[in-house]
């Protein structure tokens, strides 16, 4: 017994001896910023930022943000909770970065807000962010908000980017007809408003082509995304997208020599001979302003929608060994229409629901927070009424292979 | 010759031990797991002592943390009140997670079906609570049924029900119940269908505390709870005594299921608010560690699974404020239990090294 206990003792004293060092450099940093008393941030998120998608994407915008305010002399400290379900957990979790002191808490998952709102009306004086959804906006809590991007602008642009390589593909007489295969998650407004975006992009400049959706009923699966890439090129599309969240379409892609555009993240690198552009939502701006905005005693909007304009809807790199000639100079001009309001995606006179002109009955998600017309002046209004996507209507010339909700 | 054939350490089980020294284990194996804690906490670059100390204080240092960490006992009690009569009887029921859910999936039922009528708190709270317990006893008397009649093999049949109950909620989330389409979300119950809080938590807390008293009665003092102990030392001597070892079997299968059942409503209508395929959440494990560790006892078993809370709510916090992976935090706490668990085999047996009549751990 004593033998034992000796050998416990000394095993304690060696290690706390060792890490001594560790110890004073630690508190020494702790002290100096708890003298300046830092502003908490928290940021609930689904995943981590090993997703190299979506997590990423939101990971990567808060910590622009924040070094970007820490530059200006904002002393911020960010408390992230990571891997997230959409379960009470994620109240756990909004109630544990509450307690903690964060002055404001950022969710990045739709399926987080019911919770979040729950944890909103017990901290009044915590200011809660549901990103990608609409419920915080219409409740009773004013301390609770909105905010997406308007990525169907994005989406439109990368279609663009996809027609002129259909048609380069279609004038070297590589291929005979240009259909589109895109991988849906799940088939509700933020995927059909995407993929139309998308479609009504690569229309622009190719009139014939066509799309076929598949949707897989996972926001991120490797092996269902890739099966249904390959199902789609199986069945003659020339080139793929997708709104999911892994590199695995773009793999598939390029396995098979078709062309790719991606969401959320540079694909080039995983697929450089297939993949030419993707789109992204940059959060980076929105997370700078409302953070700004909160410390110098300014009111943040309930909904916010970023867009191209403000820079909140980007593209990244074109990969120019790949993409059709011209396509940057092209790119430009349609982006520089749609910031001026020259281009409306989603201009009735460019597509049509069931042969007719789309009414807003077909094209408005019964399901938004925010319920309105917005199909007016020969155009569909999306994320005009609420920053979360509302376009559900189906367009002709893209078939849904099946239906995944 | 006989030198050769003596192994370095052998085991024998020691015929008894005296309370002083049981506890002198105890405590040393406590010391030992956070010793070995710290090799994870260091390897990531922070202050082992710094970090117990946030775990003891982000999950007891306010209000707010001691609520949260209540907030987490309360399933893993319900739970480890639920399987001690299985484990008394040598039953091995690990599927405590999918009669949890189960129970949950029935109570959703109401709630879903129900709620919108408007039924008052009460009434709603009572047929949610009936039908949590009917949908767990029914999940568990399944494999207590085989196991009594076919004598199957508890372990892997109980096990494999688990993931067919989560199927099925993850079926109802993305279909009939679900909310809008494309989400995987069942709306928020309605008002009524919702556990009111206690003192800041939701009062299943009060729940759980009546059903300690209720499950050591039923084990202490009751006919039952004594042939379930006959069955527990010998099924042989059980049936010997004129018991129907089948029937007591699938009985407290059903009596096991029905309580995990319960705790199954009260996760839906307490803590979560609504259904979903993570409503059980690891607790049917996780209860395992809590009904071995404080032997069966019910009334230990409030510590333990307070110990457990504390340990993870802390760990939580730890995860937080220095920004160190979740595993990290698991690993502490799965090495605490680990040692804790392991302790209990040292108090029953005693290592005897060669040359040396006895040695003491």
């Amino acid at each position: 017994m004593k033998k034992t206990l000796t050998i416990l003792l000394v095993v304690c004293l060696v290690l706390t001896t060792l890490f001594v060092g560790c110890k004073k450099s630690d508190s020494a940093t702790k002290s100096a910023t708890e003298a300046k008393a830092a502003t908490k941030i928290g940021f609930v998120v689904i995943n981590d930022e090993s997703d190299q998608g979506y997590t990423w994407n939101f990971m990567n915008g808060m910590t622009a943000a924040v070094d970007k305010l820490k530059a200006e002399g904002y002393n911020l400290e960010l408390l992230v909770k990571r891997n997230t379900t959409e379960s009470s957990i994620a109240k756990d979790n909004n109630v544990e970065l509450a307690e903690e002191g964060c002055a404001i808490i950022f969710n990045n998952s739709y399926g987080f807000e019911p919770y979040m709102l729950e944890a909103a009306a017990e901290y009044p004086n915590v200011k809660f962010v549901g990103m990608t959804n609409c419920g915080g906006q219409v409740d009773e809590n004013p301390n609770t908000y909105n905010a997406f991007a308007s990525i169907y602008e994005g989406r439109y642009l990368a279609g663009v980017v996809a027609g002129m390589k259909l048609n380069q593909l279609l004038a070297e007489g590589k291929i005979k007809a240009p259909v589109v295969g895109y991988v849906g998650a799940y088939s509700f407004a933020e995927v059909i408003s995407g993929m139309s975006g998308y479609f009504l992009g690569i229309r622009s400049v190719c009139p014939q082509a066509t799309m076929k959706v598949y949707f897989v009923g996972t926001w991120g699966d490797a092996t269902l995304e890739e099966a249904a890439a390959k199902a789609l090129i199986d069945a003659g599309c020339v080139m793929i997208s997708q709104h999911s969240d892994t590199t695995s379409p773009a793999l598939a892609a390029q396995k098979a020599g078709v062309f790719h555009t991606g969401y959320n993240t540079d694909m080039t690198t995983a697929a450089p001979d297939a993949s030419i552009i993707s789109c992204r939502i940059n959060w980076e701006p929105y997370f700078y302003t409302f953070i700004k905005n909160y410390i110098d005693g300014k009111e943040n909007p309930a909904d916010y929608t970023g867009t191209i304009a403000d820079g909140a809807v980007a593209l990244t790199s074109l990969n120019e060994k790949i993409a059709a000639p011209g396509t940057s100079a092209k790119l430009a001009e349609v982006e520089a229409d749609i910031k001026s309001g020259k281009i409306k995606v989603f201009d009735l006179d460019n597509f049509t629901i069931g042969g007719k002109v789309g009414t807003n009955d077909v094209m408005y998600d019964g399901f938004a927070a925010v319920k309105g017309n917005a199909t007016y002046d020969g155009v569909f209004h999306e994320s005009e009424f609420q920053s979360a996507p509302y376009f559900v209507g189906q367009i002709d010339g893209i078939e849904w292979l099946n239906a995944a909700y | 010759m006989k030198e050769v054939k003596t192994p370095l350490i052998r085991l024998a089980k020691r015929a008894d031990i005296d309370k002083r020294k049981a506890w002198a284990i105890r405590i040393g194996s406590i010391l030992v797991a956070l010793i070995l804690g710290m090799i994870p906490i260091l390897m990531a670059g922070e202050n082992p002592f710094v970090s117990y100390m946030i775990i003891i204080q982000g999950s007891l240092g306010k209000a707010g943390y001691i609520r949260q960490t209540v907030k987490r006992a309360i399933p893993l009690l319900g739970v480890a009140l639920a399987i001690a009569p299985c484990f008394k009887m040598r039953f091995w029921n690990i599927g405590a997670e999918g009669q949890i859910t189960m129970g949950a999936i029935f109570a959703s039922f109401i709630a879903i079906k129900l709620g919108p009528s408007g039924l008052p708190l009460v009434v709603m709270a009572i047929l949610m609570c009936i039908a949590g317990a009917l949908g767990g006893a029914f999940w568990g008397f399944v494999p207590g049924f085989f196991k009594a009649r076919y004598n199957t093999n508890e372990t892997l049949f109980t096990l494999m029900m688990n993931y067919i109950a989560i199927g099925i909620v993850r079926y109802l989330q993305g279909g009939p119940w679900e909310g809008r389409p494309g989400t995987q979300i069942i709306p928020m119950f309605t008002s009524n269908a919702r556990l009111p809080n206690v003192l800041g938590v939701y009062c299943g807390w009060i729940i759980v505390l009546v059903m300690v008293v209720i499950v050591h009665i039923y084990m202490n003092y009751t006919k039952q709870g004594f042939e379930v102990a006959v069955i527990g030392d010998s099924e042989n001597t059980a049936r010997y005594a004129g018991m129907n070892v089948g029937w007591i079997m699938m009985r407290t299968m059903l009596f096991s299921g029905a309580i995990c059942g319960v705790v199954g409503w009260m996760l839906v209508s307490g803590a979560n608010g609504t259904l979903n395929s993570d409503v059980a959440g690891g607790v049917g494990f996780t209860a395992i560690t809590v009904a071995w560790l404080s032997q069966l006892n019910s009334f230990a078993m409030i510590a333990i699974a307070m110990l457990l809370a504390i340990i993870g709510k802390g760990s939580a916090t730890l995860q937080t404020r220095l920004n160190i992976p979740a595993s990290v935090a698991d690993i502490i706490s799965g090495t605490l239990l680990f040692c804790m668990l392991a302790c209990e085999f040292f108090i029953n047996y005693k290592l005897i090294f060669r040359h040396k009549k006895e040695a003491e751990v």
